[in-house]
């Protein structure tokens, strides 16, 4: 008998051994700790080192900062042309042709033809635009008041309607802490379709200063009874003189803003620039036209005043930062630590203000910007910087005449008449910056596992992950594979078996 | 669907780790590793099971080509380590 049969026998018995007790150990200790699994324990740890909680705005902003207006960008000065003209401010011609080019072949061209441009694709761009049109009309250009988003805070039913709960109930409801307050919103924002939400204090930085809104009241929701008199007066004596609205015509003062957030399909995107691609867009414009208006209703109902917000009111981006939703970025738009830059943002603004507000957070976007540089990489027209620094001012070609841009933050300035120029060109609002961003992926594991590994690393490391992102086959823009895929029922399960 | 892939994925996993473990065991009783063949096996069985979850990840949030890149990256560097590993354990055992 050799010695080693006799040390096999007993280490197979001793593995048993081993691995049943271990199995005990494992599963009692799973079930005396069910809240607190390793892995939760694990992921809270790495997420706590990882992500910086600021106590204040976590962007240098300059003492001479003036918030924008809400016609103070290249949209409303190419969408309301005539309108602008009549409150005395001045358009530009090329940015007026990008806007009348835009708006021609977004709304009735299509090539069947072209990838991605067929009638197919127009169908499903109209599709997913079609709630924010009715519901929010103008809202995507800045202009507040309109549809779900009106600023009328009634307090009685409406006469007609057989149901309607959209009016501020006399009784306020009363939340035993801030954090319960809190938790309940963000639960009612899920439920109603948001996919990340954030509390914050209204700011009137972010807030815009003035408000151009052209259309009459009488058009602004549907009619739910005969015009009255008054409004038939309104609609006669309609002009330039009451297009501009400031903060004094608001009906409450607002002390807090909920920021939505509405992850964008993934494939979708991922076809930019492509009628598909803005389609991806589109659906999340009309999440936005509807989350945010149930929201509000809900708020009505804990008999607070309450106002929906795509992105008319205020500048989404700031308030979302900080909301605690994401970080700033080179492409302008909010990275969230999730979905990366591919959310459409929503907000609403309410004086309710026993709640828990959350604080900004940073997980090294900036950072990974100053060296990766895709996103600028990518656009056609060069619109997004290749500083390696941010700066308060912009430093584009079109710096000089930058009216467009905001000043005093310190950020990355794009130029947005650049990226407008393409818009008119393509007849759809664009995305490769988006689709190019390493930050955009799927929701895997892997992806929030590299992200995490990337926020902890230096610099160098940092271009490294770029190549790497590359090699691997991300980011890719222009790519008519893509819109395949986007209609491929492959690894998609329509009918749930 | 009962299992979708990612389930299926993670079970795989736990199925490799278990036998990775197992064998490591039985080895190490027979050959007795030494430090250098031990680091060496770990991080090629961590990188072979860490590519082989890339690879079935990329492919189920279809990006064929990050598959075939967690492969070349992950999964043939753990295979060199493993064959290293494999070369130094039977070195010592055959000095002895």
């Amino acid at each position: 008998m050799s010695k080693n049969e006799n040390s096999s026998k007993l280490n197979r018995r001793d593995f048993f051994k081993i691995g049943g007790i271990t199995a005990a150990v494992g599963a009692g200790a799973l079930t005396t700790f069910p809240q607190k699994t390793a892995a939760k324990e694990l992921d809270k740890r790495l997420v706590d080192k990882i992500v910086t909680t600021h106590d204040d705005f976590p962007v240098e902003v300059r003492s001479d900062y003036v918030p924008p207006r809400n016609w103070d960008h290249v949209q409303a000065r190419s969408f309301f042309v005539n309108e602008i003209r009549a409150i005395g401010e001045t358009v530009e011609d090329d940015i007026v042709a990008d806007g009348q080019a835009f708006v021609q072949k977004m709304n009735f061209a299509y090539d069947n033809d072209k990838i991605g441009y067929n009638q197919a694709d127009k169908a499903l761009l109209a599709g997913a635009w079609a709630m924010n049109n009715y519901a929010a009309g103008p809202s995507p250009a800045a202009v507040p008041n309109f549809g779900v988003n009106s600023w009328e805070q009634r307090t009685d039913k409406v006469q007609f309607a057989l149901f309607d709960n959209d009016y501020v109930v006399k009784e306020k409801y009363q939340f035993e802490s801030k954090q319960e307050a809190a938790n309940q919103i963000k639960r009612a924002a899920k439920l109603f379709g948001a996919d990340l939400v954030g509390i914050t204090r209204r700011d009137k930085r972010w807030d815009y200063s003035k408000f151009l809104n052209p259309v009459s009241p009488l058009f602004r929701k549907p009619l739910l009874a005969p015009p009255s008199k008054e409004q038939m007066e309104e609609l006669h004596n309609w002009g330039p003189d009451k297009f501009v609205n400031d903060w004094s015509d608001f009906p409450f003062e607002p002390k807090t803003v909920i920021v939505l957030a509405f992850n964008m399909d993934y494939e979708g995107i991922s076809t930019s620039p492509s009628f598909v691609g803005s389609a991806a867009a589109g659906a999340g414009y009309s999440e936005m036209a509807k989350v945010p208006y149930q929201l509000a209703v809900y708020l009505k109902n804990l008999g607070f005043n309450a106002v929906s917000a795509g992105n008319d009111m205020g500048l989404s981006v700031p308030y979302a930062i900080a909301a605690g939703l994401g970080e700033a970025s080179r492409l302008g738009q909010a990275v969230t630590y999730k979905y990366g830059p591919r959310v459409r943002l929503a907000k609403v603004y309410t004086d309710f203000d026993f709640v828990e507000y959350d604080k900004p957070k940073s997980f090294g976007v900036m950072d990974f910007c100053k060296n990766c540089m895709r996103c600028a990489d990518a656009c056609p027209t060069k619109a997004i910087s290749f500083d390696k620094e941010p700066s308060f001012e912009p430093t584009h070609d079109n710096k000089d005449n930058a009216w467009y841009n905001v000043k005093g933050v310190k950020k990355y300035h794009v130029d947005a008449k650049k990226c407008f120029k393409l818009w008119g060109e393509l007849g759809d609002d664009c995305g490769i910056c988006m689709a190019s961003c390493p930050y955009n992926k799927p929701d895997f594991w892997h992806h929030r596992l590299v992200d995490s590994i990337t926020a902890a690393m230096p610099g160098p490391v940092h271009d490294l992950m770029r190549e790497m992102d590359i090699l691997f086959g991300y980011g890719n823009v222009e790519d008519k594979e893509s819109i395949k895929k986007f209609y491929s029922p492959e690894g998609k399960s329509y009918d749930g078996h | 669907m009962i299992f979708t892939g990612i389930e299926i994925l993670f079970f795989s996993l736990g199925v490799i780790t278990t036998l990775a473990t197992g064998l490591i065991y039985y080895y190490n009783q027979k050959l007795k590793f030494n430090i250098s063949t031990w680091i060496s096996i770990c991080i090629g069985v961590f990188l072979f099971i860490f590519g082989i979850a890339w690879s079935f990840s990329s492919i189920l949030e279809g990006e064929p080509r990050a598959a075939s890149m967690g492969l070349i990256v992950f999964v043939i560097p753990s295979l060199i380590l493993l064959l290293l590993s494999r070369k130094l354990a039977l070195k010592k055992a055959a000095s002895k």
